[in-house]
């Protein structure tokens, strides 16, 4: 029910098919993904939401090369990332995809310029400056950009993180829990933003979280449980989200 | 805490392991020189309380005589005899005997003796035994007994003719019996030959004499009041001693020319234990910042500070002990390894197990467990300090620079005072300036490392300029931002390469001295030198060169010992009228008017405090005081430091003590006539060598190379501990970044790229290490070739080609050291980065 119709096929980011992964064995198995259907279409800002153990890290991780599925297929784009090898998903990643994680997102020895280039310099590439400047302009961070990790504060080193994200232009961003450590004046900000990078920069996200409110960011709301999707709602509020998680039994 | 101690253990076998490396091979080394000096001991006491059980005492010349009159005359035998309690007297000789194989070449003495005996027919009273199929005892005057080792190693057996060299010249004998001595098949690798006693006396110059008298006492009498008894009845020529006792100065003699290798095995170890104690400490100190939240949660739990100091040092102990075990263990295996490579060097030992004393194992697990203790005092004390609040922060804290001003008082302090004790230890002459210099070079060190982190960040910042892309920017900023660890890290390798440098500077110091000498005194086209160290060259073959006309002058340089001042010296005898013309020893006068004088190196006239002109009182060996004028200085000290007129020396000591002899080639002969004139001359005389000036500068310098061999393959042990050192904080460095690598992992990095980094890591701080090193082995080198300039070493050499080397080597080694490690963070899973416990 979650997988758009065939017309729209063109405009999902990235998607997956039947996708199963378990850990551990026997008795103790758990099923972090329970044959998932779902997709995530481009320009849009979506979350996943669902209780502790649903499966949604899981869901991102395997989504964005970072592990491998047991069963069923993950593409980014039209790509099939269960056929890539390391080297491929590394390249993929350098080169599609952009990362905002809950904490310890920065390389502590180099500067916020430096960790905001850093997919671009491993890559080998010069960054585009105009669209770097637009970058950091729009985040505050440009009074900032020579400091190092130590010297910036949580949501600044969150911002940082957010600005490497976007500088190399990915097709899509895995954002997960990226407020969950920030007060929340700070997490405001940074999903204020993350909502301007959508709308205004055409950039598409997928953020993890269990946040109702930051959850309300979104264009888009996925909710799991138990490995599986069990609902979706668009344009959500902080309130549809707590009522629809209440539903969950979470 | 022991059971979180021994928890925290089990969880990291690896880092368990590499640290307990290096503890391993300081320890056996320890243990491996204890087992191989007390097992030396051990075998030679049982071979010669074996071999002279039977004799009670032993007649011998005084031992002060002078060379030429220590012999007991043959009518003393008959006397001996005559005493009450003896019951059986033999009277025997001794002397050089040199054996010839087919070739003309002499067999064995490149080191070990060749000794030559008279057969004694009292089985009691002979260390050799015939056994039934290996012959008989000589009883002709052409015959001989040789012992088993040589006539294996030269395929001799019973019935076949041999030639033998003794003093007079070379005689053709006939092989009766094959020896042992004892048990063994020889005397650790000496050549024996036996003959029958007046044909031994003839070829050892000892007609009617003897060397020694060996008694059996009559049953019941105990050998020290049959000692006591003869002592009374002997002439002043002649002392007597107990069997027991001649054992104990024979084993004494033994063990002390073997007591060198004991002490250089304890010099390594103690460098290979020095060096441990820095990747010890190194790797404490990295695990203690890595499990910050972890001790931090202990202190939140409720453990005291001393509680988590108590938790490293159990932990320390417990590697402590199971590593010295290991390390005493494989230290057996080292005196193992060092008796059959000295075997088959042709330096045999007698056979039999090695010995362990408790000593041993006690000692070296002493010397493993205190240093490692030492070593983590610093880390654990560092981890009291942790506040609990530690535990609840997110990233790990990177503790923030403490100020460098501590570290710079006490390191400077430190090296300041390890190289004034050097320098003072260098500039003594006695025997405690060698650990003078050993404390001295250990302060040094830790102060030099103590300030190494000083230094590390800017010289890590030049050292990365040519690395490129985010890996080098990466490798560089670990480093740069990690002063302490990057110089702990390179301490070792470090202290590794100063002791190499030294060493390479100091040989090539002494083969460039060598060198100079050669080429700068000593005009001489040939020289003549024994082969061996005991015998020296023979004064017939001095007349049989001189007697070749291709010989435009042959001159003799003879060595000796003489007493100046109650003080026991080297001198050399040359002879006044022709020796400036084959070696110029820079003498302050006329050698026509030598005399009777003293030359006295001007060096040592300095610093005795005579003059020229003082009369000094003078003992040869055995003699009364000769009052002697030192007539002059010169200024080549190569030979002695003391030079009087050859015969003065004959005259005084002996005739038979020529070192070195030298010629000059008459006009119009080449080198290779020369040569061969002198091969000629010398047929008769198999142990003297014709060296032409080249094969001399080769031969010193050969002999310099194998000991600089000795002495690099040992440090190199150092080298690998401290290559262990960098392996190691590379790999725990690598778990302290686990989130970091996982992260760039996460946004691109590929695994060669990861690989890259830590390669450049480690190349950076290997190259660090090294440069340190060779600069301060270059000082200290320095220092030393300049301060021992007075003792023959004029030159200072800096051997460029080599220290390049060794720096490439470190550089390479410190690559090798970061495969595993490189690998390790490659492999990391990439979820680790981003997962929260």
């Amino acid at each position: 029910m979650t997988i758009a119709p065939e017309k729209v096929r063109t405009g999902i980011a990235a998607h997956m098919e039947g996708g199963l992964k378990t850990y551990g064995t026997g008795g103790t198995e758990i099923r972090a993904l329970d044959g998932i259907d779902v997709g995530f279409e481009k320009e849009r800002f979506t979350a996943i939401m669902g209780p502790s153990g649903s499966g949604k890290s899981t869901l991102l991780h395997t989504l964005a090369g970072l592990d491998s599925l047991d069963g069923g297929s993950a593409y980014i784009g039209e790509v099939e990332l269960g056929s890539l090898n390391d080297r491929k998903l590394t390249m993929l990643r350098r080169e599609r995809l952009g990362f905002i994680f809950q904490a310890f997102n920065l390389i502590p020895t180099l500067s916020a310029e430096e960790n905001i280039t850093l997919p671009i310099s491993i890559a080998g590439g010069t960054p585009d400056s105009e669209w770097f400047e637009e970058v950091v302009a729009i985040l505050g961070l440009s009074d900032r950009l020579d400091h190092r990790p130590s010297e910036l504060s949580g949501g600044e080193q969150q911002r940082v993180a957010a600005a490497r994200a976007l500088v190399s232009r990915p097709e899509i961003i895995f954002a997960d829990e990226p407020s969950g450590n920030l007060d929340s004046k700070s997490g405001t900000e940074l999903l204020d933003f993350m909502r301007t990078a959508v709308r205004e920069l055409g950039q598409t996200i997928v953020m993890v979280t269990h946040d109702p409110m930051a959850a309300s960011y979104a264009d888009r709301v996925v909710f799991l449980a138990d490995g599986k999707v069990v609902g979706q709602m668009d344009e959500p509020t902080t309130d549809s989200v707590i009522d629809h998680m209440k539903t969950l039994g979470a | 805490m022991i059971r979180t101690a021994i928890k925290g253990l089990t969880a990291n076998r690896l880092r368990m392991a590499l640290t307990g490396l290096s503890i391993v091979l300081g320890v056996a080394f320890v243990a491996g020189s204890f087992v191989f000096t007390d097992t030396i001991n051990a075998r030679f006491e049982t071979l010669f309380t074996d071999v002279y059980a039977g004799v009670d005492a032993t007649v011998r010349p005084d031992q002060t005589l002078a060379a030429d009159e220590a012999y007991l005359d043959e009518s003393l035998l008959a006397e001996v005899q005559g005493i009450e309690n003896v019951a059986v007297a033999v009277g025997s000789v001794a002397g050089f005997a040199q054996m010839i194989d087919a070739e003309g070449e002499p067999i064995g003495g490149q080191g070990p003796p060749t000794l030559g005996f008279s057969w004694v027919n009292e089985p009691a009273l002979n260390s050799l035994i015939i056994s039934d199929e290996n012959g008989r005892p000589p009883k002709a005057a052409d015959e001989v007994a040789i012992d088993v080792a040589t006539a294996n190693s030269q395929g001799l057996s019973v019935g076949n003719e041999i030639d033998i060299q003794t003093i007079g010249g070379i005689d053709t004998f006939t092989i009766v019996g094959l020896a042992n001595f004892g048990t063994e098949d020889n005397l650790a690798g000496a050549t024996l030959s036996a003959f029958e006693i007046s044909r031994a006396q003839e070829l050892f110059d000892m007609e009617g004499r003897f060397s020694a008298i060996d008694i059996l006492a009559v049953d019941g009498v105990e050998p020290d009041d049959l000692v006591e008894e003869m002592s009374t009845v002997l002439p002043a020529t002649a002392e007597v001693v107990t069997g027991e006792q001649q054992t104990q100065e024979v084993l004494d003699d033994v063990t002390d020319g073997l007591g060198f290798l004991s002490t250089a095995l304890l010099a390594f170890a103690g460098v290979a234990v020095f060096v441990g104690a820095f990747v010890i400490q190194n790797t404490f100190r990295i695990t203690v910042a890595q499990r910050v939240r972890e001790l931090a949660l202990l202190r939140a739990v409720g453990a005291t500070g001393s509680q988590v100091v108590r938790l490293v040092l159990i932990e320390a102990t417990f590697i402590a002990v199971l590593a010295s075990a290991v390390g005493v263990l494989a230290g057996i295996g080292v005196a193992g390894g060092i008796k059959a490579a000295m075997a088959a060097a042709g330096f045999g030992l007698p056979e039999g197990p090695l010995t362990v004393e408790v000593r041993t194992v006690v000692v070296s697990m002493a010397v493993g467990i205190i240093v490692t203790l030492f070593s983590a005092v610093l880390p654990a004390r560092r981890a009291s300090s942790i506040p609990p609040v530690a535990a609840m922060s997110e990233t790990t804290a990177r503790t923030t620079p403490r100020s460098l001003r501590m570290r710079t008082i006490v390191g400077s302090a430190l090296a300041g005072v390890g190289a004034l004790a050097m320098t003072a230890g260098l500039l003594l002459e006695n025997g405690a300036s060698l650990v003078l210099v050993a404390t001295g070079a250990v302060g040094l060190f830790m102060g030099l490392s103590t300030l190494a982190p000083l230094v590390a960040g800017p010289v890590a910042r030049v050292l990365s300029v040519p690395m490129r892309g985010i890996t080098g920017k990466l490798a560089k900023e670990n480093t740069v931002r990690q002063p302490r660890r990057t110089a702990s890290t390179a301490s070792a390798l470090m202290i590794g390469v100063a002791l190499v440098a030294f060493t390479s500077i100091f040989a090539a110091s002494i083969k460039a001295s060598v060198t100079d000498t050669l080429e700068g005194s000593f005009p001489a086209d040939l020289a003549f030198a024994s082969t061996n160290f005991t015998t020296g060259v023979s004064p017939n073959a001095i007349t049989a060169l001189e007697n070749q006309e291709e010989f435009s002058v042959v001159s003799a340089v003879s060595a000796g010992n003489f007493e100046v001042d109650d003080v026991e010296l080297n001198v050399a005898g040359i002879d006044p009228d022709t020796v400036l013309r084959v070696y110029d020893f820079g003498p302050s006068i006329d050698l026509a008017d030598l005399g009777n004088g003293l030359l006295v190196d001007e060096n040592t006239l300095e610093s005795s405090g005579w003059a020229v002109g003082d009369s000094v009182d003078v003992v040869y060996r055995g003699s009364d005081t000769v009052p002697t004028e030192i007539v002059g200085t010169y200024t080549d000290s190569t030979f002695a430091n003391y030079v009087i007129a050859e015969d003065v020396f004959v005259e005084n000591l002996s005739d038979d003590q020529i070192m070195i002899a030298f010629t000059r080639l008459a006009d119009g002969v080449t080198l290779e006539e020369g040569q061969a004139a002198a091969e000629t001359a010398l047929a008769e005389f198999p142990n003297v060598d014709v060296n032409t000036k080249s094969d001399q500068i080769a031969e010193a310098e050969a002999q310099v190379d194998q000991m600089v061999a000795l002495f690099t393959g040992l440090l190199g042990l150092a080298l690998v501990i401290a290559l262990l050192g960098i392996a190691n904080t590379l790999a725990l460095s690598i778990v302290e970044r686990t989130r970091e690598i996982g992260l760039l992992r996460a946004v691109g990095m590929s695994r060669p790229q990861v690989r890259r980094m830590v390669r450049w890591e480690a190349i950076i701080t290997a190259t660090f290490g090294a440069l340190l090193g060779v600069l301060i082995g270059s000082l200290i080198g320095f220092g030393v070739v300049t301060s021992l300039a007075d003792d023959g070493l004029g030159s200072f050499a800096l051997p460029h080609t080599q220290l390049i080397m060794w720096l490439g080597l470190s550089v390479v080694a410190g690559l090798i050291a970061s495969i595993g490690p490189a690998r390790k963070a490659a492999r990391l899973d990439v979820l680790q980065a981003i997962s929260y416990e």
